[in-house]
């Protein structure tokens, strides 16, 4: 497998696919049986270590997907190249910020 | 009939027009074909491509109705009037429905549409099992007519760098042939951001077919064999 080939773009899309319906499932048959039954309960899940690692591993998850679905658009849409990767940078940058932001909350509440 | 046809000569400089004419079927018309040719003895500026009239040459593609299809094989009866037609989309027009099909052809040279040798030639003919001759079915039906390629919105966007689904449907054909010798170098090239992976499984290439064949199934095959290499 070539790292710069266009499969693994296309085959990390679809990992990410298959395990964010699986995590939506799981989200979805808790919410159907009560398992979480409510904010406190959630709360403490996702503050846990096991669920603060799931959360995020789940959430880059979506960045990746997202990343490349946006690529995928702009590949199509976008000729210009400088415009291209001005682009593409923007959407790397927001989507890495939001998944820091998104550490720095998990950890501030798991360890303080 | 009425039919509403896309007129356009880049030399005159003027810009493309919609030209209207009637035509009576006579007995005997089946296809839309007949129309035009037709239409074409009153009106012999009106330029179109067409030879063998029965599907096999794949020459008289074109859009009708917004959806591309080939003249000789669309039946007369139950075409919605006017019935309008326009060249294929998404490739520069020569004249009139005449389009060039320059980058199509250069697309499908580019997947080597020719077997390679695997080693010393036989001393007869290369033989292929019944199971294995199988395999190309669905595949080497394709008459490069292009309807497909010309359908599709990823070869709308990037004609020049996706490949388009006749070209792939063909670059399976050789891949899945046991005769070729040159697998691995397929999926090689193959293994693009554009060539292939342009793809988004929109499959108007297989809705399109006028033979029927389903090009985004081969994609699919071709994306397989890559992954089932890979692991
Ligand atoms: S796959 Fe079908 S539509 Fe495409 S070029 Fe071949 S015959 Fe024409
Ligand atoms: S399935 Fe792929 S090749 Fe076929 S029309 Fe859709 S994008 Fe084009
Ligand atoms: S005229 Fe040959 S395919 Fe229609």
């Amino acid at each position: 497998m070539r790292v710069f080939s266009g499969q693994v773009p296309w085959l990390l899309q679809r990992l990410t696919a298959l395990f964010l319906i699986a995590a939506l499932l799981v989200i979805f048959i808790a919410l159907l049986f009560g398992v979480l039954p409510d904010y406190a309960s959630w709360r403490a899940f996702v503050t846990s270590s096991h669920g603060a690692t799931i959360v995020f591993v789940s959430y880059l998850a979506v960045c990746t997907h997202a990343w490349i679905g946006v690529r995928d658009v702009l590949l199509d849409y976008v000729k210009p190249l400088p415009l291209r990767l001005l682009l593409l940078m923007a959407i790397s940058v927001l989507l890495a910020a939001t998944a820091i932001r998104l550490l720095l909350v998990l950890g501030a509440a798991l360890f303080v | 009939m009425h039919l509403r046809i896309y007129r356009y000569d880049p030399h005159s400089g003027s810009a493309p027009t919609m030209q209207d004419y009637t035509v009576e079927p006579e007995a005997g018309d089946r296809k839309l074909l007949d129309l035009l040719v037709r239409v074409k003895s009153v009106d012999d500026s009106l330029s179109f491509r067409r030879s063998c009239r029965e599907g096999i040459c794949g020459s008289d593609g074109m859009n009708i109705n917004g959806r591309n299809g080939l003249a000789c094989l669309t039946p007369i009866d139950g075409l919605a009037e006017p019935v309008t037609i326009r060249p294929l989309p998404g490739l520069p027009v020569v004249r009139d429905l005449i389009v060039d099909m320059t980058q199509f052809f250069t697309h499908y040279s580019a997947i080597k549409p020719y077997l390679i040798e695997k080693g010393p030639p036989p001393e007869r003919e290369r033989l292929q099992t019944p199971v294995d001759r199988e395999k190309l079915d669905g595949l080497y039906e394709c008459i490069l007519c292009a309807c497909c390629s010309t359908f599709c919105p990823s070869f709308w966007w990037n004609p020049d760098k996706f490949l388009g689904p006749a070209a792939l449907l063909q670059a399976y054909r050789f891949i899945v042939d046991s005769r070729d010798g040159a697998t691995a170098e397929r999926l090689d090239y193959l293994d693009d951001v554009y060539r292939l992976f342009r793809c988004r499984s929109i499959m108007n290439c297989t809705e399109v077919c006028p033979k029927g064949l389903s090009p985004s199934h081969a994609i699919e095959q071709i994306r397989q064999a890559l992954l089932s290499r890979s692991l």
